[in-house]
């Protein structure tokens, strides 16, 4: 005979629902959290996968640049290249300023991290030239 | 072995003076008085007490005073016992008489229980429990010539116990039933929300670890963040570097004006100009400024040096 109130179970039942309604809280605003994280990784990710591609991917760098310095205008400068596992230093003693323009322009308009660089005049149509890309 | 026999059995009869002597925190059967129950005899062409049971207040429904009742039913041959009880009446007598709510064990009607005695059984100063018809009914005392007083010491109690709605009068059943069942759908609903929303975290989760394995990224956001900063700071120095160089080699230079030297070291690019007077060099100064160039000046040997930072 000793029942229980039915507004005892109507509070627990409503209490369940409470709870339930904090757990649904508790794992929207998960959600809204994940949801914005895959969007801040996914930007870095592309991004950060085009910068390596463009200034880090080493085996695309080295095949550009050989294709620049077969060009028949460049390979006349005699250019002495010394790749290195880290960096590629190009140097030249005397070149005439058409080579220059050509390789300068082939190079500037590629996506190379150049990290020094000196070009002197030597006279009228010759300078020397030197050049450091890293990777 | 009947273990109902073991607890004390009392009479429940709304008006009698004398209080129940109860032994305290001792179990209890109550057999209620025909003065707490409507009972009707009644023959229905159905077979089972559960078909009965629907139809019971209908069948009270023009016998009985306003109120909130319960209904019970048991089989004897082939007639049906119907009832109608007011549980909080009952309730309320069984607490005015001095028993612990609590401590009832079983409920049981005087009909069921007590239809065996011999015609008529005193009861109180008043009242006498009589027999007609095959139902029993409390009648005053001086109505029947009987001597003997009922004894609940020595009867065995049927299987037809009822069980009293303590709190029917608050909420019935219907409507708790209803209640619990807009709770249990509301619940249901705010459940598979949670599943559903669980799945989906999770589903993001498995896209970020695909997305770290597509694109080769370390193991924690700081190492991606400190690599993308480096990589970062790389193309805004080289895009400066090719924009002052383009910017440097559109300059207009007067004939004898030549650029001698470009230098980059350090992330600084030295400009070594030939053939610049001082004074000359404003119109450079000028042009390089437009662009939003900065950059340190000065002479040497004749020559105008020029350094800018990338």
């Amino acid at each position: 005979m000793n029942r229980i109130n039915p507004l005892y179970v109507g509070l627990l039942l409503i209490l369940f629902v409470v709870f339930l309604a904090f757990r649904l809280g508790s794992i929207k605003s998960d959600l809204v959290e994940a949801k914005e994280e895959y969007a801040k990784i996914s930007k870095l990710a592309v991004n950060l996968s085009a910068l390596k591609s463009t200034y880090a991917d080493r085996k695309k760098l080295t095949n550009s640049l050989r294709r620049i310095l077969a060009l028949s205008a460049v390979r006349q400068a005699n250019i002495i290249k010394n790749e290195k596992k880290s960096n590629v230093k190009l140097s030249s003693q005397s070149m005439d300023k058409k080579a220059l323009n050509v390789l300068m322009g082939k190079l500037l308009n590629s996506s190379y991290n150049i990290t020094s660089m000196k070009i002197k005049k030597l006279s009228k149509d010759r300078v020397s030239f030197k050049m450091e890309i890293k990777w | 072995m009947n273990f109902k026999s073991k607890h004390q059995t009392i009479f429940l009869d709304p008006n009698s003076q004398v209080a129940l002597s109860l032994q305290a925190k001792e179990k209890l059967n109550v057999v209620l008085s025909p003065s707490l129950y409507w009972v009707q005899r009644v023959s229905l062409p159905v077979k089972y007490v559960r078909d009965v049971k629907k139809l019971l207040p209908s069948l009270f429904e023009d016998i009985l005073p306003e109120g909130s009742y319960s209904y019970s039913a048991y089989k004897s041959d082939d007639e049906f016992y119907i009832f109608a009880y007011e549980d909080k009446v009952i309730l309320d007598t069984l607490t005015k008489q001095g028993a612990n709510v609590a401590l009832v064990a079983n409920v049981y009607f005087a009909q069921s229980e007590l239809s065996g005695i011999s015609q008529s059984k005193i009861v109180s100063q008043e009242e006498s429990l009589y027999l007609k018809d095959g139902l029993l009914t409390m009648v005053p005392r001086s109505w029947v010539e009987s001597n003997e007083t009922l004894n609940l010491k020595d009867i065995e109690l049927s299987k037809h116990s009822i069980t009293l709605q303590q709190f029917g009068h608050i909420v019935d059943n219907k409507s708790l039933y209803k209640i619990a069942a807009v709770v249990l759908v509301i619940s249901l609903l705010i459940l598979s929300e949670y599943i559903i929303t669980s799945q989906k975290v999770s589903d993001i989760q498995n896209a970020k670890e695909k997305l770290f394995t597509k694109y080769k990224l370390k193991s924690t956001m700081f190492q991606n963040e400190a690599m993308f900063k480096k990589y970062n700071f790389i193309h805004t120095k080289q895009m400066n570097l090719r924009k002052t160089v383009a910017t440097l080699l559109a300059l207009k230079l007067n004939s004898n004006e030549k650029i001698s030297i470009l230098e980059l070291k350090n992330a600084r690019l030295n400009v070594v100009f030939s053939g610049v007077s001082k004074g000359q060099e404003f119109r450079i100064k000028k042009a390089l400024k437009l662009k939003g160039i900065a950059f340190k000046d000065s002479f040497k040997a004749g020559s105008w040096h020029l350094e800018i930072v990338l």
